[in-house]
């Protein structure tokens, strides 16, 4: 008897065991959960004593950040009994696991639970979603307790009551921050649900030694003169393209500085879908780069874009901000390295191209992208999710070791504002060049009051839909057809204009 | 006592071993297929975090899969002939070139050694994850990839396997080609491998060529496996996912020519998790596989079950 049972027993199991890869194969999730504990304190040779209870006010004037060693620092945190052990947090890279995992110190006995995403085709925001709505079940330590987000949709979760009022958890905004960083996560009855730990002003960066045959000069006073407006960075494009270069690596790079000066928003309160002169000015610019050769096929993100970062790079722009240079084109900081993998030379691998890049404001001043930092509405960590929030926008140790280390532009315009003064401050991919100076001016003239929660979508799937309309594939009432059909299988509700008229 | 001896019957014990599958089936399977087909009569979607519906709607979302656009063009039939002709450009040479390695490799006559090595290697891409071999090829055939520089190198051009219609959608049937071609011999040669070798050696004894063989007696035998291989195949061809959503983004690029069936209706559930639109979908989609299964069925299988019958009876 026992025998049969035993044998029903495996049966079963083996049945039930099969039915779990069959599940496990339809799923088409490109899902990456990565646990990890933060490190432990062993590097953390700051005196947390000074900065006991009062976070928001550390003493941080002589604090001199050492770029080889990142200190992690103590805000001395004790949290309550009723927090629980583990924080979780939703993100969809690394950007900010890594800097937080070098400047927070998390207190002894909790851990840090990261669950990251990829961002492409919205998968992030359906794994997230998904998350969310089952928080109601979801045990204590594995609620969300922070989860991140883009500009692009962040209005969907603040404007939701799966996020927390964080002047609840005893947050509120330092002086210092740049005022849009809260406008964008605050709901429409002035709630505020987060903050960020960056502002994102954005720029042009230029390859100096195109610049210097292509323009005459590497300078970013003179290269800012000669692309100061769309106009004569048509000119220079041309001569680019003469002198066997391209002015941008891919299609999409002038997306974002057209479509963060729009005039309106991409969806009305009705949900019908307007298209902005500024868009329709990029996709008569990027038709016509593309016909002239100007630019690449590429995608931002593609290897046709990013190769030419490199040594044989042929590229003369790139658009974007400090995350761009420093996260986005990480790979340009090639070293030399023996057989072992051991570091020869720092500044020359094969394909390293720092120093040879520079910065200026280019044809139109904008932002790009930008990480806000929400509170989950059930987070069992009110005290530690608060600690945090106020570590990154106030906690100079922190901010500076981000600013120096990371070359994070961070929400805090004290913080910046030292460094733009500061004549010995400057990136090294840039030359040196102090980036600050530029950016600390910019961030003052953000607003994001045009941002909706569909915007990710229309935004990618735009420059997807319209490739084939610039490569010359189909016609621009085909391609736009496909757009529309894009987007309304996504969103029913949205209604978009059937036909697009670009005069 | 003996009589209770007597009245011991085994046969409830079959009851237990094969009730774990009815339970997964039911639970797993079952279910999920009967609320597809209640909820694609319903408006039920998610609007950023809001759910809307479940409301009823009746034959709405039907109607609105059948509607055309304004070039007159319904969608629903588009990625339906754009699943088959991929399908189609994929399956018909698989299946040939199965069935001529099945052939070779069974043969009698040729003995080829190693068969094992051969069959382990055949099989080896269907072990891979789509996913990871449609990036491979992704990067293989990309403008900046290795395949395009020798082009480049050769030719002075690049050539756009991916930016042009017919080339992107051979590329996705070449790799559920090379993917699946191994699965189909091995099952085709279990097929020739069933049939009685007495049967060959007679033909080779009265002098029948080897075309003979396999026109006169492997491809009639085989008839049964064959038909099975083919509605597998067709059914795994509609529900083509994997290699072009990850090939195109989610795009089905050039202009809409390589989305499938199933990268449409996905369209419709990931990001708004549309159950109406998504489970309408899915009950055509099951109908369409349903019928043409059924035809596969009968074209292939009936005229070849007479004459085998006929020839038992004879035989």
């Amino acid at each position: 008897m026992k025998k049969r049972i035993l044998a029903a027993l495996v049966a079963s199991a083996a049945v039930l065991s099969l039915a779990g890869c069959n599940t496990n194969n339809n799923s088409n999730s490109g899902a990456n959960n990565s646990n990890s504990n933060s490190n432990s304190s062993s590097s953390n040779t700051g005196d947390s004593s000074s900065n006991g209870g009062d976070n928001s006010t550390p003493a941080g004037d002589d604090f001199v950040v050492d770029k080889k060693k990142p200190q992690l620092i103590d805000t001395g945190i004790k949290p309550s009994d009723s927090e629980g052990k583990v924080i979780n947090i939703y993100a969809w890279n690394d950007e900010f696991k890594k800097m937080f995992e070098k400047y927070y110190k998390v207190p002894d006995g909790y851990t840090v639970k990261w669950t990251i995403n990829p961002s492409e085709n919205g998968v992030y925001q359906q794994k997230l979603d998904d998350a969310l709505l089952n928080q109601d079940k979801a045990a204590a330590d594995d609620k969300i307790d922070i989860f991140l987000a883009e500009a692009d949709y962040i209005l969907k979760y603040v404007d939701s009551d799966y996020t927390k009022n964080i002047a609840d958890i005893g947050f509120s905004n330092a002086s210092t921050i740049y005022s849009y960083t809260a406008d964008a996560c605050t709901d429409s009855n002035g709630v505020q649900k987060g903050m960020s730990f960056q502002c994102c002003p954005a720029g042009l960066i230029y390859r100096r030694s195109i610049a210097k045959e292509v323009i005459g000069s590497d300078d970013p006073a003179a290269v800012q003169e000669a692309l100061s407006s769309w106009d004569k960075f048509d000119e220079v494009a041309s001569k680019a393209k003469d002198m066997g270069y391209y002015m941008t690596g891919s299609f999409a790079a002038t997306y974002r500085t057209f479509s963060n000066n729009t005039e309106g928003k991409w969806v009305d309160a009705d949900g019908n879908v307007t298209v902005d002169p500024a868009i329709k000015n990029w996709i008569k610019q990027t038709k016509d780069y593309m016909d002239k050769g100007y630019t690449t096929e590429a995608g931002i993100w593609e290897d046709g874009n990013n190769i030419h970062q490199f040594k044989d790079g042929k590229v003369l722009c790139y658009f974007g901000p400090a995350w761009y240079y420093n996260f986005s084109m990480g790979n340009i900081k090639d070293q030399k390295k023996d057989a072992d993998g051991n570091v020869i030379d720092e500044t020359y691998g094969e394909r390293n191209t720092v120093g040879d890049w520079g910065l200026c404001v280019g044809p139109q001043s904008y932002f790009w992208g930008g990480t806000w930092l929400l509170a989950g509405a059930q987070t069992d960590n009110p005290e530690i999710v608060a600690d945090i929030f106020n570590a990154f926008q106030s906690n100079e140790k922190i901010l500076k070791q981000m600013v120096e280390i990371d070359s994070q532009f961070v929400n805090n315009s004290a913080v910046n504002d030292s460094y733009a003064t500061k004549s010995d401050f400057g990136n090294e991919i840039l030359g040196n060049q102090n980036d600050w100076a530029i950016f600390a001016n910019g961030a003052k003239d953000i607003s994001l009051k045009n941002a909706t929660g569909y915007d990710q979508l229309l935004n990618e799937k735009l420059q997807d839909n319209l490739k084939d309309y610039f490569k010359g594939t189909v016609d621009l009432d085909t391609a736009w057809g496909n757009y529309v059909k894009t987007i309304n299988e996504a969103y029913t509700e949205l209604k978009l204009p059937e036909k697009l008229t670009l005069d | 006592m003996t009589k209770k001896h007597k009245s011991i019957s085994y046969a409830k014990w079959g009851y237990f071993f094969i009730a774990p599958f009815f339970i997964v089936y039911i639970v797993f399977q079952l279910i999920p297929l009967l609320s597809t087909f209640y909820y694609s009569f319903f408006d039920y979607y998610r609007s950023g975090l809001k759910v809307i519906g479940p409301e009823f709607v009746g034959f709405k979302n039907y109607a609105t899969l059948f509607t055309p656009d304004s070039n007159g063009q319904i969608g629903f039939l588009t990625y339906f002939g754009n699943t088959m002709i991929m399908w189609i450009i994929g399956a018909v040479p698989q299946l040939v070139f199965s069935l001529l390695l099945s052939v070779i490799y069974t043969s009698y006559r040729l003995k080829i050694k190693g068969q094992r090595f051969f069959k382990t290697v055949m099989y080896m891409p269907n072990l891979i994850m789509a996913s990871a071999y449609s990036l491979l090829f992704f990067t293989l055939l990309s403008n900046v990839g290795p395949i395009n520089q020798i082009i480049m190198s050769a030719t002075g051009s690049t050539f756009d396997f991916l930016g042009q219609v017919w080339p992107a959608r051979t590329v996705i049937a070449f790799i559920n080609f090379i993917m699946w071609f191994g699965n189909t011999t091995i099952l085709l040669m279990a097929g020739i491998m069933g049939i009685d070798q007495s049967i060959f050696e007679a033909a080779s004894i009265d002098g029948a060529s080897a075309g003979q063989v396999f026109f006169k007696i492997t491809l009639p035998l085989l008839m049964p496996i064959l038909v099975y291989v083919a509605i597998t195949s067709l059914i795994g061809g509609l529900q083509m996912f994997d290699v072009p959503q990850i090939m195109t983004s989610g795009n089905g690029s050039p202009n809409r020519s390589t989305m499938t069936l199933i990268m449409y209706l996905n369209n419709y559930f990931g990001t708004s998790k549309n159950y109406g639109m998504a489970g309408a979908l899915s009950v055509i989609i099951f109908v369409i596989t349903a019928i043409l299964s059924f035809i596969v069925f009968k074209t292939m299988n009936s005229p070849d079950k007479g004459k085998k019958k006929s020839k038992k009876a004879r035989g």
